[in-house]
């Protein structure tokens, strides 16, 4: 048995009172891929930023790494997330940096590294991601998978052993699409990293994924590997895998 | 009721957000060269206005001092009168209005659209403390650059007084600022700029607060916008009241009985 990452332990979140998740168990271990499927607007960005601290649970464990998340102090949780790293789904670059001063964020607020070793890393990932060209254009100056590769390459600066994808593929061509898949797949194997992404793009799914798990109805069913979610039994995700309109799943309007 | 309910919610979560502030800026204290930065970029956008402004308020002063002060022959105190009462009472209430008209809606809009588009989610998932990378900076910028900015004001009202009074009242410039000094005395001086630290101390709270909390896409944005200038103006007007009662208080203890 590999040791967990993660441990939730029938989390709830609630937003002015209306449940988004309920009794969410859900296990993810070292250097693995869990991909969240499901339906729009049922919770999947909700859990992903749950996981990442970004959204204070009202019920139920978080445990990372065996510390218990949501009971350690500022500074433990500060160090805990340096060690975490998110791409979002409509990317967060900070709009009034360049290219270059977006990856250099995060090196200069959390190491003491010098000004040449920063521009060193930052010429490191630009080039890693495909963008050295672009590096002091801003993000609006470059194109929607440019904005994506760049969102990466902030998110992989730390060298995190954590990393949060929320639907790196949202609004990109079917190559474009495989191509930052491609990347994901290798910086993981390279830095060796656990990765727990969001998407509804069921291709690119099975293409990274060692686990998937469909969010729907504020609950996480966990489906296991690709072949068996392929023959799952479960309606729903017969329903969702093969995007039949008539089924039991209800997709709410919104983002989830 | 409702909005009686809301409104004091509205006031204790923007007092803990000023607590966490509080507790952020000695616990980690920002980067010195950000603080520069903001205090330099709210002083230089708001000091031609402040200019401008300070000159026609040491000219209404004079104005409508003049008149009185003939009546009791006593013109040659119009300078010092005229300055203290800028400097005690006008002076800091404009200087924040002004402040909130331009950095406190510069300030929410910004924040506001950062949080609404995840940058500052982003920050805290790139390790760093959103309130103290970007929340501490702006309300340290505000608070610095008021006081500055109540200087240069006053002295452009000093300016506006004695070029009025000179055509219109035919007070000499040395006239005008000859019994300064003996008027605008220290304890003046201080109430002055307290008075105006403790208002910059709101505008910034307020407008850090309304940014940084603000949902819901660009309508949310703007909502931050119209509900830090309501605010501001209410809570300024109010706090004017709160230190003025305070500052002839204390006057009054130092006095003796």
């Amino acid at each position: 048995m590999k040791p967990k990452a993660f441990e939730l332990r029938r989390v709830g979140v609630a937003f002015d009172g209306r449940s988004v998740l309920r009794d969410v168990t859900l296990d993810v271990g070292e250097g693995e891929c869990l991909v969240l499927i499901g339906p729009s607007g049922q919770g999947k960005t909700t859990l992903l930023k749950t996981m990442a601290g970004l959204i204070a649970p009202q019920d139920g464990e978080i445990t990372v790494r065996n510390q218990n998340f949501l009971k350690m102090d500022a500074t433990e949780r500060l160090n805990l997330l340096k060690r975490m790293g998110m791409l979002f789904q409509r990317n967060a670059l900070f709009d009034s940096m360049t290219c270059a001063e977006n990856v250099a964020f995060p090196l200069r607020e959390t190491t003491d590294g010098d000004e040449a070793w920063i521009g060193d890393k930052v010429e490191q990932f630009l080039e890693a991601v495909g963008l050295s060209q672009a590096r002091d254009l801003y993000p609006d100056e470059i194109s929607g998978g440019m904005q994506k590769r760049l969102g990466i390459a902030r998110a992989l600066a730390l060298s995190p052993e954590i990393i949060f994808y929320d639907d790196p593929t949202a609004g990109l061509d079917p190559i474009t699409s495989r191509k930052i898949v491609e990347l994901i797949q290798r910086l993981r194997h390279e830095q060796n990293s656990t990765v727990i992404a969001v998407t509804n793009d069921m291709n690119r799914a099975y293409q990274m994924a060692d686990r998937l798990a469909l969010v729907a109805d504020g609950g996480v069913l966990v489906t296991g590997s690709v072949e068996e979610t392929k023959r799952h039994p479960d309606p729903r995700v017969r329903q969702f895998i093969h995007g039949s309109v008539e089924g039991p799943l209800s997709p709410v309007s919104g983002g989830g | 009721m409702n909005h009686l309910a809301h409104a004091i919610d509205e006031i204790g979560r923007t007092t803990m957000f000023f607590a966490a502030l509080l507790k952020t800026m000695f616990r980690r204290p920002s980067r010195f060269g950000d603080v520069v930065d903001q205090t330099w970029n709210v002083t230089l956008q708001s000091l031609p206005t402040t200019a401008m402004a300070g000159f026609f308020v040491g000219a209404i002063m004079a104005v409508q001092f003049t008149m009185q002060m003939r009546d009791f022959g006593a013109l040659g105190y119009l300078g010092g009168l005229a300055t203290s009462g800028t400097l005690r009472e006008v002076g800091p209430l404009l200087i924040a209005f002004m402040l909130s008209g331009k950095v406190g809606a510069y300030t929410s809009a910004e924040l506001g659209t950062m949080r609404v588009t995840e940058q500052i989610d982003a920050v805290r998932c790139l390790g760093a403390d959103p309130l103290q990378e970007l929340i501490v900076p702006r309300f340290l910028g505000i608070v610095i650059s008021s006081s500055l900015l109540l200087g240069a004001g006053l002295l452009m009202s000093v300016l506006g007084g004695m070029t009025l009074g000179h055509l219109f009242a035919h007070v000499s410039p040395e006239e005008y600022v000859r019994h300064i000094p003996t008027i605008l005395t220290w304890p003046s001086i201080l109430i002055g700029f307290a008075k105006c630290a403790v208002f910059a101390v709101v505008l910034a709270t307020i407008c850090t607060y309304r940014g940084y909390s603000a949902t819901g896409g660009a309508k949310g944005v703007g909502r931050a916008v119209v509900t830090t200038a309501v605010s501001t103006m209410m809570c300024l007007v109010v706090m004017d009241w709160v230190t003025s009662y305070l500052a002839e208080a204390v006057m009054t203890l130092a006095r003796g009985p």
